[in-house]
């Protein structure tokens, strides 16, 4: 009896030491590669070249020379420009279109909804096409508003999708005692309902915000010497016939430093955006 | 719980005779029209034209002629192909993979914690990164992979320049950043259900298999459908990693659908026939995102 205990105890365990090791290994392939970009920004590109992959003497000579390239930090300058702006765009119009959407009933309004949520997924490459043609007239092409608005494009539809739940929970009560105080339309929604739904602002800006920042396709073909982002930037830096890995990897890393700080600081709100919308590629 | 009765659960509203759900949605509606919906219609009417970018104004009519043509362009259908061979091999792999991880990694502590977060990061990658980071590691003498399978007896080889190869490492690339995407869906899914069904999926020796298949799976089965969807529609558009990691080649072993509507149209210029695969593309992912939309992932739950 108590060896048969003994043992289903040590079965326990021995299992358990297994699931830790798996989950060990699971973990290590999964950041080798990140692994490989951030230690290959602290090589230099002809150490990369001719010491193999496992020569690790750490120097900062790629940060160096990524963080005097006024090509790059222009990049990076109108990446963190577009970002933020097409963010508060598509928040602001995306919240208002939102709340009008949960709070009010008319005609057309599941056709506008089905409008605005199915958008959500058009393939960037089918959209890209059209709107090369009419940036062109419109000389939007290569400028940052041109960019933005491509940008716009996927995160408005993206913020309404995400926000509807969130305006659709606060109860009634609310804007009643609201109206009852006197508040107009306008009134109810800036003061009662933008707090009430804030956790919901703070996951779609999060997402809006990284979807823009990790936004290659529209970059590439919308922008090319004065609007162009950083994802352009350090595509650029495999240049024709000799990759400067050390140097593209240093930028990737320091691009990737805002996309790990909030993933890891906003988990939670990450996993409900992720979990609502999927994401872009 | 459906999306219609989402939208309708505020009665009709006396707002002093003027329509205030118009000012509110109006913005949104101009902005939509003018970047998503506009552009689309143009591009069905691009679509019908023998089109070269650089001479718009000589222009020739075809109607339905780049349609007719797609299905006689080889190099159309190869990339059809290709991306049929992607979605049906890569998302499979990262359903099934997210799916036991998720019971894996269903255990109390700090170090699982730990590797759920951390799971998080390839997923956030930007795209660009992720696919120079596998062209990296597979250089010939000092990317990592190659290195070790240079160890491995596999010899010094330009391994992105085996076409069956980069295919292969093309997919290994969207499976690792993509399934814990599938993890993180799946394990939320899991951690919803009730105490007794999470029980249940506890890893440890009796009939684990039996409670998974019969319990576990048909529980999270609206969940999985909901992420699958969510992937495919992603995986079907899928074009920058693929794009700076292989650019479509060698030769177009690689060149994926998005790739080659790109190819068409800002290579070889001719966007009246890319447009009219940019539709064919569109049309596909609009279907797919209406049955997302419809299934009202979002809606559950969350209602006062």
């Amino acid at each position: 009896m108590k060896a048969n205990v003994g043992r289903k105890r040590g079965k326990k365990m021995v299992v358990s030491f297994i699931l830790f090791i798996v989950s060990l290994i699971v973990l290590i392939v999964e950041l080798m590669p990140i692994m490989v970009v951030i230690t290959s920004g602290f090589k230099r590109d002809i150490d990369i070249w001719v010491r193999g992959p496992f020569c690790f003497k750490p120097t900062l000579q790629s940060y160096k020379e990524v963080l005097s390239n006024t090509d790059f930090l222009m990049s990076l300058k109108n990446s963190l420009l577009v970002g933020v702006s097409s963010t508060v765009i598509s928040i602001i119009v995306g919240a208002m279109a939102s709340y009008g959407l949960t709070r009010y009933v008319f005609r057309f309004k599941e056709a506008i909804a089905y409008t605005f949520l199915g958008f959500r997924m058009v393939p960037q490459i089918s959209l890209v096409i059209p709107l090369y043609v009419m940036f062109n007239y419109l000389r939007l092409r290569d400028t940052l508003t041109g960019i933005i608005l491509a940008h716009v494009s996927f995160n408005i539809p993206y913020v309404i999708w995400l926000l509807l739940p969130f305006f659709a929970a606060v109860p009634r009560d609310y804007e009643e005692a609201a109206r009852v105080d006197g508040a107009t339309e306008k009134q109810i929604f800036w003061r009662v309902f933008f707090p009430l739904v804030s956790p919901g602002l703070v996951v779609a800006s999060v997402f809006a915000f990284l979807m823009s920042w990790n936004e290659f396709l529209y970059a590439l073909i919308l922008t090319s010497v004065n609007a162009r982002t950083a994802p352009v930037a350090v595509n650029g830096l495999l240049g024709q016939y000799a990759p400067k890995w050390g140097q593209l990897t240093a930028a990737g890393t320091i691009m990737l430093i805002p996309v790990f700080v909030i993933t890891l600081s906003l988990q939670r709100y990450i996993i409900k955006g992720l979990i609502s919308g999927g994401i872009k590629g | 719980m459906s999306s219609a009765s989402l939208l309708g659960n505020s009665k009709t509203k006396k707002s002093g005779g003027a329509c205030p759900h118009w000012f509110f949605i109006i913005p949104a509606l101009v902005i939509v029209f003018a970047i998503l919906i506009f552009p689309v219609i143009y591009s069905v009417y691009m679509a019908t034209f023998e089109w070269h970018l650089f001479y718009s104004a000589e222009r020739k009519f075809v109607g339905v002629g780049n349609f007719i043509q797609l299905f006689r362009d080889k190099e159309f259908l190869h990339s059809l192909w290709l991306q049929f061979g992607f979605v049906v091999i890569a998302l499979p792999i990262e359903t099934v993979l997210g799916f036991f991880v998720a019971l894996l990694l269903n255990r109390e502590g700090k170090f699982y914690a730990l590797v759920r977060s951390l799971l998080l990061l390839p997923v956030f990658i930007l795209p660009v990164i992720s696919g120079l980071t596998w062209r990296l590691m597979l250089q010939p003498g000092y990317g990592i992979i190659s290195f070790i399978l240079e160890k491995l007896g596999f010899g010094v080889k330009a391994w992105l320049a085996e076409p069956d190869f980069a295919y292969g490492m093309v997919i290994v690339q969207d499976v690792w950043r993509m399934w814990p995407f599938m993890f993180m869906f799946i394990y939320a899914g899991l951690t919803g259900l009730p105490k007794e069904i999470i029980e249940a999926a506890e890893i440890d020796g009796a009939r684990f298999w039996t409670r998974v298949f019969k319990i576990i799976l048909p529980q999270l089965r609206p969940t999985i459908a909901t992420a699958f969807l969510l992937r495919l529609v992603d995986a079907l558009r899928i074009f920058s990693e693929v794009y700076v990691m292989t650019g479509g080649g060698p030769g177009n072993a690689t060149m994926l659908l998005s790739l080659y509507i790109n190819k068409q149209a800002f290579e070889f210029f001719n966007i009246g026939y890319a447009a009219a695969m940019g539709v064919v593309l569109l049309v596909l992912a609009l279907t797919l995102s209406f049955f997302i939309v419809r299934g009202n992932i979002q809606f559950e739950g969350e209602r006062g």
